[in-house]
């Protein structure tokens, strides 16, 4: 576990990205851009103060622009760094001397998601102040901002994990960044899109299409506090319908979101694992399977001896 | 499409062999085969006893790899680049720092040792390549092309410092399109074409084995006309064509021939400056068993 973690992969991915000015720069764009969203927004309502005063839905209406833009931001930055860190191993012509060292699979692929990820998250760490700003108007606990920032991770993980599987499957990382930002696309629109379809195909058939539930959008809206959610246009009756039943009420949808997003991250890398190491990936999978069978025939056969020797002692008897 | 095809071959401990072939003759398909980076569709290959297919992270411990085309880490210093190698090995912090040291210096890189890996001319990224292929002191190295694109001097380099490791007393399995230099380093030989290994053994082996006859070379000052008229009288051949005063002929006569035809010359007042029996080279053995056929 120790050497999963304090694994060579991540601190060369660490030094490497921090050492270039790309990082610093890509650090200030980003803050840059929220900082114009929230002193745009912050101006606007300066402006009509003038005449009526602060209303109480300034300090959610900020709260619900940043994190709705900061989550379209991460869904964005993560494909940019994770789609190529498979396939641009491979073009460098890296990934042969990788894969000749003691790493296995697993450390490479799980040390690169995780490098990818601790960059998003330290962005997302260096959003923080911004969310300052509506604390100085209230309204919004510490415990939701905390569920805010688990959605931002769980995206980050989901459409990372995406990324590294696509950047495992495709040899170059143009194809492979496209069809990240597809699928991408396709959590973000086209499960709202399909889910709008199958809402007007089937009004009477009650809750939500369980496919809106991997919709990053829906989990951070299902966090927002109850009274922020008022004139929005889905009413998300928590339990998703079909499966399981529309009246499983144990679950929020953020938490549906996350159990969903957690099976896809598990088959995503898993199967990238698989494939990463061409020698090593079936041939432990069928060595594992050949062990179990001869563990199974030679309890078998034990078990035979067993049997024979118990009816031989008891004939004795 | 078939890369490599019933290849089999053995190569003994401390041995250098030499894998030559024409381009897509499969060698490096066998090179990866070997550094468990390829699974073979069938057949089976063992590295110091082990299974390449079914225990590659043991052969990965016991085998240094140095492709023939390879990238380097170019945002990272040379020691850096070194480091991170032998922490994938697993080898730790304090070992570390004096294997790289060692290595550096092995390959004359001390004095590049802070500098950006990006930085350095072609011939010093394989040079560093190779001490990467050696940080865990591996018991085989396959080099596959190790000294292509570098200019004369890199390669001079690149040659000593594989007969160091010769020295060391590493098995290496090579592949070269430099043939000479190939001949001079290796112990052993292996001819590849169209993915099948055309002939094998020790270089007397293949020497004797692709020999057709004796070959004698003879030089003279002047007088080629006088030695001519000895060898078609001595030989029975109807031409003698010396070039340039230096002769080149199939003989198949016995070593008291050849100290007859030498007797006769220098009685006979030809100045002979050398008398000698020629042997194949490997570039002429190379002509000799591939047919050029490309996969």
């Amino acid at each position: 576990m120790k050497r999963l973690v304090l694994n060579p992969v991540l601190d060369k991915e660490f030094r490497s990205r921090m050492r270039t000015w790309k990082s610093p720069l890509l650090i200030s764009l980003y803050l840059g851009t929220l900082a114009l969203i929230t002193l745009g927004y912050y101006w606007t309502q300066q402006q009509r103060i003038y005449y009526s005063g602060f209303g109480p839905d300034v300090g959610p209406q900020i709260y619900v622009t940043l994190t709705i833009f900061q989550l379209m931001l991460v869904s964005f930055v993560t494909p940019a760094f994770t789609a190529g860190v498979i396939s641009g191993e491979r073009e460098k012509q890296t990934l042969d001397l990788l894969i000749c060292t003691r790493l296995s699979a697993i450390s490479i692929i799980l040390n690169k998601l995780m490098a990818s990820i601790a960059y998003i998250l330290l962005l997302i760490i260096s959003s923080l102040p911004f969310f300052g700003v509506v604390y100085f108007f209230g309204g919004i606990l510490l415990s939701e901002l905390a569920q805010i920032f688990l959605v931002y991770l769980m995206t980050a993980l989901t459409f990372g994990a995406v990324g590294v599987f696509c950047s495992t499957i495709f040899r170059k990382t143009q194809v492979s960044v496209v069809v990240t930002y597809v699928i991408v696309f396709f959590f973000l629109a086209g499960t709202a899109a399909i889910t709008a379809f199958l809402v007007n195909v089937r009004p009477n058939f009650g809750g939500v299409p369980v496919i809106a539930y991997l919709n990053p959008l829906v989990a951070l809206y299902s966090t927002f506090p109850g009274s922020f959610a008022r004139g929005l246009p889905l009413n998300f009756a928590p339990g998703p319908s079909g499966a399981v039943g529309a009246n499983v009420t144990s679950l929020q949808p953020w938490q549906y979101n996350f159990i969903g997003d957690g099976i896809i991250i598990v088959v995503l890398l898993f199967i990238a694992i698989l494939l990463l190491d061409p020698v090593g990936r079936f041939s432990r999978l069928k060595r594992w399977f050949k062990r179990k069978k001869k563990v199974q025939v030679d309890s078998g056969e034990i078990s035979k001896k067993i049997d024979t020797e118990s009816t031989e002692n008891y004939e004795g008897h | 499409m078939t890369a490599v095809d019933n290849l089999s071959l053995e190569v003994d401990t401390g041995a250098i062999f030499g894998l030559v072939g024409p381009n897509g003759a499969g060698k490096t398909t066998t090179m990866k085969i070997l550094a468990a980076l390829l699974t073979p569709t069938s057949g089976r290959a063992w590295i110091a006893g082990e299974d390449v297919s079914t225990n590659p992270s043991r052969v990965r411990q016991l085998v240094g790899y140095m492709p023939d085309f390879f990238g380097v880490y170019d945002d990272l210093k040379v020691d850096e680049y070194l480091d991170f190698y032998a922490a994938s090995y697993g080898i730790p912090v304090r070992e570390r720092r004096m294997i790289i040291g060692d290595l550096l210096e092995l390959v004359d890189l001390s004095h590049k040792r802070q500098a950006y890996v990006d930085s350095l001319s072609r011939g010093m990224k394989q040079r560093l390549c190779l001490a990467r292929s050696l940080v865990h002191d591996p018991a085989l190295l396959i080099l596959d092309e190790p000294a292509s694109g570098l200019d004369p001097r890199a390669r001079v380099e690149m040659r000593e410092l594989l007969k160091e490791l010769k020295a060391m007393g590493k098995t290496i399995i090579i592949s070269s399109h430099i043939l000479p230099e190939l001949a001079e380093l290796c112990t052993h030989i292996g001819i590849m074409e169209a993915g099948q290994l055309v002939i094998n053994g020790t270089n007397e082996e293949i020497v004797e084995h692709t020999r057709t006859g004796r070959i004698l070379q003879i030089k003279v000052m002047n007088q080629a006309d006088g030695a001519a008229l000895i060898l078609q009288e001595e030989l029975g051949l109807t031409e003698m064509p010396f070039l340039n005063n230096c002769l080149d002929i199939p003989f198949s006569g016995s070593d008291e021939d050849l100290n007859r035809i030498l007797t006769r010359m220098i009685k006979d007042g030809i100045p002979v400056i050398s008398f000698s029996e020629g042997k194949n080279n490997l570039e002429d053995i190379f002509m000799q068993v591939t047919k050029g056929v490309v996969q």
